[in-house]
This record gives structure tokens, sequence and C-alpha cells, in this order.
């Protein structure tokens, strides 16, 4: 394998004693590149950091980092010597490809908000509408960053309510610095912060499983491999069925749920609604949150005779 | 489906290059929907979609085999 083949790990290493609460970087042969320090902290000290140590290999960045103390008898480059040595000595894996947060709360009752565009006061009146329904839960599926929104209200928002962000497509692409055309230009500490969302879920309602993530940008992700915990679910939604629009392909679908760890399959690139049911997996596509002059969203039921899905609407 | 392929005999499997696809993958369902299949299991012959969601008999799997191999080289 050549120099430029060599494989790169991606890793993600939850800190100890110091501002941010993440640190993320990647390893290719012994060589350190792309270190984060996420979530928190000096980000001026921690990109200058980052920039010193780029491209550096572990034995030369190691003996720097060691002992340096800031607080909690700890610092940032404290815990990234840490988090080296553990990727070293292999009791820090690498990361996945996409970020999935297991949510341990068992309901009966969810709430799932399709597509915003950040629009916060559109959240504001989804929340108080769905609160009203006693949902234990409430899950976004979409994108924070929109067209003329400050994505900083719409995070406060949503970390005041603890409301189940998914991160969509062009959220991902801004958190990576790739954002464009008319959206407005994030901060650092604002793109750190998307990093922080994760990009599938897991639920509990009732005694089912439930995974909920965007759409077929999860794919394409580097390092996506076929055999991550719901890769198929996603494959079989976006690449089987075109989210499930291709209805010739239920079939094969068909033969495929069995070996499915989910039984409620949640997604929201389609921006329609839709509740499709086969053999023992409830498949729901949500659609966008506004439609004209009306509000909607989905509650997902838990309750004696199985699953139950229904589109809530209010009028503006 | 693929073992049903795999036990055909040594003279019908010499006239043969065998793919399997696994449908759990990326590439399994490019391919399923290159030979524009909709069930599975399903068995494509050169490129043609043959037997979907059934399992062809043995017999009648060699028989379509030769009949195309036949084709082919006359």
């Amino acid at each position: 394998m050549s120099e430029t083949e060599k494989k790169i790990d991606r890793y993600v290493f939850p800190t100890h004693g110091v501002c941010p609460p993440e640190i993320h970087f990647q390893l290719a042969g012994g060589v350190l590149k792309n270190v984060r320090f996420v979530g928190g902290g000096c980000p001026g000290n921690a990109q200058l950091v980052g920039r010193l140590l780029e491209g550096k290999s572990l034995d030369d960045v190691l003996k720097y980092l060691d002992g340096i103390s800031c607080r909690n008898n700890t610092s940032c480059p404290d815990q990234l010597s840490v988090a080296l040595t553990e990727a070293l000595r292999g009791s820090l894996k690498p990361a996945r490809s996409f970020r999935l947060f297991s949510d341990d709360l068992t309901g009966t009752r969810i709430g799932l908000i399709g597509e915003l565009d950040g629009n916060r006061d559109l959240l504001k009146t989804l929340i108080s509408s769905i609160r009203g329904q006693g949902v234990d839960t409430i899950h976004y599926l979409g994108n924070t960053v929109g067209q003329s929104q400050k994505s900083r209200p719409f995070f406060r928002l949503v970390n005041q309510e603890n409301i189940r962000v998914v991160l969509g497509e062009r959220d991902w692409r801004c958190a990576q610095g790739e954002e464009g055309g008319n959206f407005p230009k994030l901060t650092r500490k604002e793109r750190d912060s998307l990093c922080l969302f994760p990009q599938v879920l897991s639920f509990r309602l009732g005694e089912k499983t439930g995974m909920a993530f965007y759409g077929r940008y999860l794919l394409s992700l580097e390092d996506f491999s076929d055999f991550e915990p719901f890769a198929l679910e996603m494959n079989m939604v976006c690449g089987l069925t075109d989210l499930m629009q291709d209805e010739t392909v239920f079939g094969a679908l068909e033969a495929m749920v069995s070996q499915f760890t989910a039984q409620i399959v949640v997604f929201s690139q389609r921006e329609s609604w839709g509740h499709w049911h086969i053999k023992d997996v409830d498949f729901i596509s949500l659609g966008k949150a506004r439609e004209d002059d009306r509000l909607s969203w989905g509650l997902l039921e838990h309750g004696d005779s199985g699953i139950r899905f229904r589109v809530m609407r209010d009028n503006l | 489906m693929a073992e049903s392929v795999k036990v055909l005999p040594e003279e019908i499997q010499a006239l043969i290059d065998i793919h399997e696809w696994d449908m759990r993958t990326r590439p399994g369902i490019q391919r399923f929907k290159e030979l524009k299949a909709r069930s599975l299991p399903s068995v494509a012959l050169d490129e043609d979609l043959i037997y979907e969601s059934i399992i062809p008999g043995q017999e009648e799997l060699i028989h379509e085999i030769r009949r195309r191999h036949q084709i082919k080289n006359t």
C-alpha cells in the first residue's frame, strides 16, 4: 500500500475534565490528521494545536502533549495524549462512518417532525402542539441550518426542549465546512455543535426497536460499511426501494426485513408523508413540517394492537 | 438459491461462471437493479433474469444452461 493509499481511521474521543466534550482526529499509518476539539474550549488555541499537529507522526507529537495541566489536573493536549495512546493500544476503536445515538428511554408516544429548514419559530409552535398530545419524546429529522435563519437559536431551543435531532444532509455538509449557495456561513463553534448531533437515532417504542435517519447521504459517507448497525435498513430504504417509491421491489424488501434490527424505520428525505407495514416492520416517511398554511407532524404510538401512526395537522 | 447452482454437476459448472451477490450490500443492490429484478431469490443467466422468487429444479436449470450454451456455440 502506498503512502497515499494508507487506510484512514477516524476517532471520536469523549474527554474528561476539559471544556470540549469530544476530540475528533484521524490516523493514517501512524500519522495524525484533522484534529478537532469539538463542542467547547478555546477555539483559537484548539485550531492552532490542530494545525501544528497536522501530518505529524504519533511518535513526534506524543512527547509534546503529555502532562500539560489546565484544569482538573488535565488539559486539552493532555486529553489528546490519552486519546492517541488509547488509539495506539486499541482500547479506543475507530468511529463509525455515522454518529449513532441510542435513546434509552422507552416510551409509548413519540412526536415526529420532518424538514423545518432550521425555522425556529415553526419548531416552537410545533413543540407546543406536540406536547399537548402527551408525547414522551420529540424527534426532529431534518436540517437545523436554513436559508435565513441563524443556527444558534435553533440549537438552543432543541437543547432546552430536549428534542432528539437527527442530522440532515445540509447540516452534515455545513459541519464539514462545505456550505455554500444562499446559506449563511457558520462559525466554527456552530459547525462543531452540528457535529455533536447524531445521524442515526435508535429508540424504543413499547417492546419495538426503532431507528431514524435522514436519507441517502449517509450511504455515501466515507467509510460507510454495509455491515454497521442499521446499515441494512438504510440500504433497503435508500438503495433498494428509492425511499419507498419503487413498489415493484417490495417483494425483495419483504425477503430482507427478517434480517433487520429495527421494527420501525423512520426517514425524512422523501419529504412526503407515508406509512408502510411490510411483514413485521413499519416504514415511516416524514413530510415537510410546513405544508401551505398548515403545520404537520407525525404521532407514533404503541398500543395493545401494535404500532399506530397518524399525521397530525394544525392550521397556522 | 446459490446452493442450488453450486451443487450442479461438474460438467455443467465447467460451462458457467457463477457470481453471487449479497443483497445486504450496496453492490448487491446495484446488481439487483441492473437486472431489473423484483424479488428474492433471483437467478440471471447471461444478464437475463430467468428465475424470480422460485428455486428451479436442478434438471430445469441444467436444461436452460445447456440450451444457452448450445445457442452460443452454434
